[in-house]
């Protein structure tokens, strides 16, 4: 067994079906997108004409995009400053509750197993101008109803908040499941040290979960960029444009009025933005926090 | 030990059982596209002089991709089965595939990539203007100008323009629609009020409405189309029924004064606050329960949307009290002030690549005769609420409108002179999505004036035209 995976050209076969699956549904996606954005492509037709990067500068010269790519930067400044403390504070509380731990779990990974359109619905629900759960709630204080998804001024934090309720869940299970794996004995000896539950969470637990909570904002950073769903279902990208984001752009301003040259340019701009934003990221702030030495 | 290797064999059997699933589609398909792949040859035997039948008796199969999905279109769903029952009987071995996809899903995501991936279904949902003409351009459609003739049908249709192209018809539309005002008459019965005869009596009665606690017009615009149905009216009143058509060739401008007293005309209504307030948030569902609720008095609507006020449906409620009225004529209007905004922009098309296989074609033939004519174009108008997209004599549906809302859109179709298509046929799709995203939503957000909603149009427009040249 040994001798046969010395020969490289065992190994060779042994890794050219993963090689062939990367280059089929990564690399050659990758490049045929590249291609196509430098086209004025129709998405049907056979001949397809070159435009050099006229696309490029359209897009990067839309006023409609960058207020989608604001869009997305606010997913992503939400997700940082906002999701990721709520995710670590419920996910240090869940750690220390002595019962029905699993039922927590379970209830707060419940919606990020639930459908995009169910959730758009359900939320649709709560916003309701006039039966909608939080107008009912801001009533009881005498405040007049507002319109969540049809007033720009709170459209985008409405779905701001939706998204972050859909995968808040997800991200504390992750979060959870590196504070279990902290040696009990670690709490144990600053419990008997004299330190408080909230030391203990500050200064033992939360130093050593740091690079799981790394992971975390880097995945809610990907997520944040290539968002679409939430945004479709919830307002269609309105009002007047105000929650486009950079996916929903591509779709409404390419795909849908058959320019898939430029739709394919919104693509690669997604990507190398996204890019951008996390190896940025990585190099600031992620490397310094991979190592944790008990 | 044991409990996981349980566990795991079990695993593997599910995903063994799903695999086995989704390979037996893909092998019914081989076996079809091999019955496709054999099919030349078969109708190449079966071209000689002596034809014979049990040849082409081979099973084979074709999809038909609809849009008749949910609980509002079943009836249409049962007209399409009615009709692919008879073409099974007509053509041996046919088996059709009935492929439900939401509308809009269908047009602007899987067709489309089917079309650029060459594979459409053989028969399918289609719009007519742009996207029956973009195909056609490519050689995506199968030309049905001449299974017209053969079937005598060429001259039976009221408007193929949306699915022609160079002269060749490429689709033909499954029925028609009207605009206009959805109006509850037991509401108007109770002020003494009839329809509207002139446009002052119109805004009359919605500022009475109002005054009286209740919502004048339905409003839900989260979708851009919803509320461009009436803008698009109010237009088309002060500047011409032809003006929309003039944009793209640039002898009219979207910045014209006459369109401009459309927008202000809309942005009026918004600001007296006539339509629900928070409409930039609703669905278009929203905006059939506002009416059928009782909270909405008005709603400008399409004629299809008749069918809701049947048995059964949501409108069940409101049946024999709903009305149907045209905009009335405005002071100053331009052109005929009865034309009514009119489509038959929606049916059906065949893959090119249908034609190439003489019992695909035969298919096709049978399909189209079998839909097209003066019995299912009734059932669509009596049962679904759709209007004949065929000519039909006038004794005809006479004799078979028994209700009392189509009684009354029927004769509204008929006292106007003229029609007119909605915008998103006749611009091009830049200028729909600037109008239906961006600027109609500012007009009711309060967030541009008619004028500047007009400006930023005719910039759009002019991109689009000097694009296309």
């Amino acid at each position: 067994m040994n001798k046969a995976l010395r020969s490289p050209l065992v190994f060779i076969l042994f890794v050219i079906p993963a090689l062939v699956l990367f280059l089929m549904f990564f690399i050659y996606p990758i490049f045929s997108s590249l291609y196509y954005s430098l086209t004025s492509w129709n998405g049907v037709s056979e001949t397809v004409k070159y435009t050099g990067f006229d696309n490029y500068t359209k897009a990067l010269g839309d006023e409609r995009f960058w207020v989608s790519v604001k869009n997305n930067g606010c997913f992503i400044l939400f997700s940082v400053f906002i999701q990721v403390p709520l995710i670590v504070f419920f996910s240090l509380l869940i750690a220390n509750v002595k019962k029905l731990k699993g039922l927590y779990k379970t209830a707060v990974f419940m919606p990020s197993i639930m459908s995009t359109a169910v959730i758009g619905i359900l939320w649709g629900f709560i916003y309701e101008p006039n039966i909608g759960l939080f107008n009912n709630i801001l009533g009881l204080f005498g405040i007049e109803p507002v319109y969540w998804l049809s007033d720009e001024r709170f459209a985008m934090l409405s779905i701001l908040i939706t998204n972050a309720w859909q995968w808040t869940g997800f991200y504390i299970v992750m979060v959870l499941a590196a504070i279990l794996a902290i040696p009990r004995e670690l709490e144990e000896a600053a419990a008997i040290d004299g330190a408080t539950g909230f030391q203990r969470a500050t200064r033992i637990t939360l130093p050593l979960i740091v690079p799981i909570i790394s992971v975390v904002i880097m995945l809610s950073i990907a997520g944040a960029m290539k968002a679409a769903d939430i945004v479709i279902v919830m307002t269609k990208g309105g009002p007047a444009g105000s929650t486009e984001v950079m996916a929903t752009y591509m779709i409404k301003y390419a795909i849908t009025n058959f320019k898939y040259g430029y739709g394919n340019t919104i693509a690669v701009l997604i990507f190398v933005f996204t890019l951008v934003v996390t190896v940025l990221y990585q190099l600031l702030f992620a490397r310094r926090s991979e190592r944790i030495e008990y | 030990m044991k409990k996981s290797l349980v566990l795991l064999l079990s695993l593997i059997a599910v995903t063994s059982g799903l695999l086995a699933g989704c390979g037996g589609n893909n092998n019914n398909e081989g076996n079809n596209a091999a019955a496709g792949t054999n099919a030349p040859n078969n109708t190449a035997a079966t071209n000689a002089p002596a034809t014979e039948e049990p040849a082409s008796a081979e099973p084979f199969e074709m999809t038909i991709r609809h849009t008749q999905v949910g609980a509002d279109k079943q009836k249409r769903l049962a007209i399409l089965q009615d009709v692919v029952n008879k073409v099974q009987e007509e053509v041996p071995g046919l088996t059709f595939k009935l492929d439900g996809v939401d509308s809009d899903v269908n047009r602007k995501e899987k067709l489309r990539g089917e079309m650029a991936a060459g594979n459409p279904p053989e028969v399918f949902d289609l719009f007519g203007s742009p996207d029956s003409k973009i195909y056609a351009k490519e050689g995506k459609l199968l030309d049905l100008t001449p299974i017209l003739e053969e079937l005598g049908i060429m001259d039976k249709f009221s408007n193929l323009d949306p699915f022609t192209y160079e002269g060749k018809i490429y689709g033909l539309p499954i029925g028609g629609s009207g605009e206009g005002f959805f109006y509850n008459k037991e509401y108007y019965a109770s002020k003494g009020w009839s329809a509207p005869a002139t446009f002052a009596d119109l805004e009359k009665q919605l500022a009475d409405i109002k005054a009286d606690g209740k919502v004048p017009l339905a409003g839900a615009s989260k979708a851009g189309w919803v509320p461009l149905m009436l803008a698009n009216h109010l237009w088309s009143r002060y500047a011409g029924p032809d003006v929309t058509a003039k944009f793209a060739t640039g002898e009219a401008k979207w910045s014209d004064p006459n369109v401009v007293k459309g927008f202000a005309k809309y942005r009026e209504w918004v600001d007296n606050g006539y339509f629900k307030k928070g409409e930039l948030g609703f669905e278009y569902a929203e905006y059939t329960t506002q009416f059928t609720s009782g909270e909405a008095i008005l709603m400008y609507d399409g004629t299809w949307k008749s069918s809701v006020f049947k048995e059964g449906q949501s409108g069940e409620g409101l049946i024999g009290k709903v009305g149907f009225f045209n905009i009335p004529p405005v002071d100053g209007g331009v052109g005929d002030q009865t034309a009514l905004m009119r489509d038959v922009n929606n049916g059906y098309g065949f893959s090119a690549t249908a034609g190439e296989d003489e019992r695909q074609l035969a298919a096709v033939k049978s399909f189209i005769k079998n839909m097209y004519n003066e019995e299912m174009q009734l059932r669509g108008l009596v049962e679904d609420g759709v209007l004949p997209a065929m000519k039909l004599d006038q004794s005809v549906l006479d004799a078979n409108i028994t209700d009392d809302l189509m009684k009354e859109i029927v004769a509204v179709l008929n006292s106007s002179a003229s029609s007119f298509p909605a915008f998103d046929s006749l611009v091009q799709a830049d200028v729909t999505t600037e109008i239906s995203n961006i600027q109609i939503q500012k007009l009711i957000g309060g967030q541009t004036t008619p004028e500047k909603m007009g400006e930023a149009l005719q910039k759009v427009q002019e991109e689009a035209n000097a694009a296309v040249e």
